[in-house]
């Protein structure tokens, strides 16, 4: 009871402190969890936060979601439909954890179906991008503790969401998995993904998101404000990163806003589904 | 398919490959890379910008690009289009 009461007053205290108009930004300054910054500012500090969490990320996903963002993950892949040959570029994708999943997905299907058929199709590429090298080089030893790391298919780059380093029209699928909301212009995220992608190239974000069923919500507010910054402090050490986290969250669009910015970049068919009454959410679209 | 593969692989030392080479551009003029093989840095010439490969992982994100000044032996000779070596750097 008395944290609901207090996670309200620091919502309500929040919405008297930052002038409306901030609330429909995303340039100019921008938004550190509940902190506002200068718009420099936010990219070292989501660096900081990152640095920081690298080496317990994992285990730190695997505890604040009860394992069940291995499903999410499952679940992003799954959608994607990735075939062999396939150039697929992951974004913020640093530990790996989506890149892995996609090349077990494609190295089933050509064993089982096409096997003598793939001549024409070329090697299956996947770029895992990020732009905190502590994330590639947790997930370069984690590809290597799984037997991959002499793996050709798996090619790892250190660069910007914002201003990407492919070519245009250069991938078949573009990812990213909990990482666009702490990109600090997401729309140029989304016109850059745009820009790599191939015509007929699907567009896939899995991202924390809005709940709004009355009860859940509370009971979620609730965990997400008094439980992971304290889980926070006592398995990574760190409890103000994993304060930003749950903040962060709260100031993403909601799906049906993040859904109106990918149409306005340019995707079609922009559908989106909620996991777990919309704890999480996956939003997909197409380059036509 | 096996051979195919092979010539797409070749990479130069350090490990960034042919392949990559082709479909990676400079995050910020969005033209094609050039990989100097003495450095093994990626050079954008068309804005003068070189990016490093750290561990195999080349890093181009656009503030870890060092502007290449006019004696930078990774700058390419403007009449030769060689990259300038200390034997040629007074001829250019």
């Amino acid at each position: 009871m008395a944290m609901r009461r207090s996670v309200a007053t620091l919502i309500r205290n929040f919405r008297n402190v930052v002038p409306r108009s901030d609330l429909f930004l995303h340039s100019h300054a921008t938004s550190f969890g509940f902190k506002e910054v200068r718009e420099e500012e936010k990219s070292k500090l989501v660096g900081n936060v990152f640095s920081s969490v690298a080496s317990s990320y994992d285990i730190m996903n695997d505890l604040m979601s009860g394992g069940l963002h291995r499903l999410w993950k499952h679940r992003l892949v799954s959608k994607l439909h990735p075939f062999p040959g396939m150039k697929h570029l992951d974004v913020a994708g640093g530990t790996g954890d989506v890149a892995f999943r996609i090349l077990e997905s494609i190295k089933s299907v050509r064993y089982r179906d096409v096997q003598g058929v793939l001549d024409g199709f070329g090697e299956t590429q996947i770029y895992v991008c990020d732009i905190n090298p502590n994330m590639l080089s947790v997930g370069k030893n984690r590809a290597i503790e799984k037997g991959l790391g002499d793996e050709q298919s798996l090619v790892w780059i250190e660069g910007d969401a914002e201003a990407l380093s492919f070519n245009d029209l250069s991938m078949d699928g573009y990812t990213i998995a909990f990482g666009i909301r702490n990109v600090t212009h997401m729309e140029k995220a989304l016109a850059e993904a745009y820009r790599v992608l191939k015509r007929g190239g699907r567009f896939l974000c899995l991202e924390l998101s809005h709940v709004e069923a009355p009860l859940f919500k509370q009971i979620y507010d609730y965990y997400s404000f008094a439980v992971i910054p304290a889980m926070g402090e006592l398995v990574a050490g760190d409890r103000e990163s994993y304060q930003y986290l749950v903040e962060s969250i709260r100031r993403f669009p909601n799906q049906e806003t993040f859904a109106q910015m990918m149409a306005d970049t340019g995707f079609e068919k922009v559908e989106y589904e909620n996991l777990v009454g919309g704890v999480v959410a996956i939003h997909s679209g197409v380059k036509l | 398919m096996v051979r195919g593969s092979t010539v797409l692989h070749l990479k130069g030392a350090g490990g960034v490959s042919k392949a990559l080479l082709d479909i990676i551009v400079c995050p910020l003029s969005k033209q094609p890379l050039r990989l100097c093989q003495e450095t093994q840095y990626l050079i954008s010439d068309e804005i003068g910008v070189s990016f490093p490969v750290v561990d195999g992982i080349p890093c181009l994100v656009p503030k870890d690009g060092r502007i290449l000044d006019e004696k930078d032996n990774m700058r390419l000779d403007k009449s030769t289009k060689e990259p300038i070596t200390d034997n040629n750097m007074n001829k250019g």
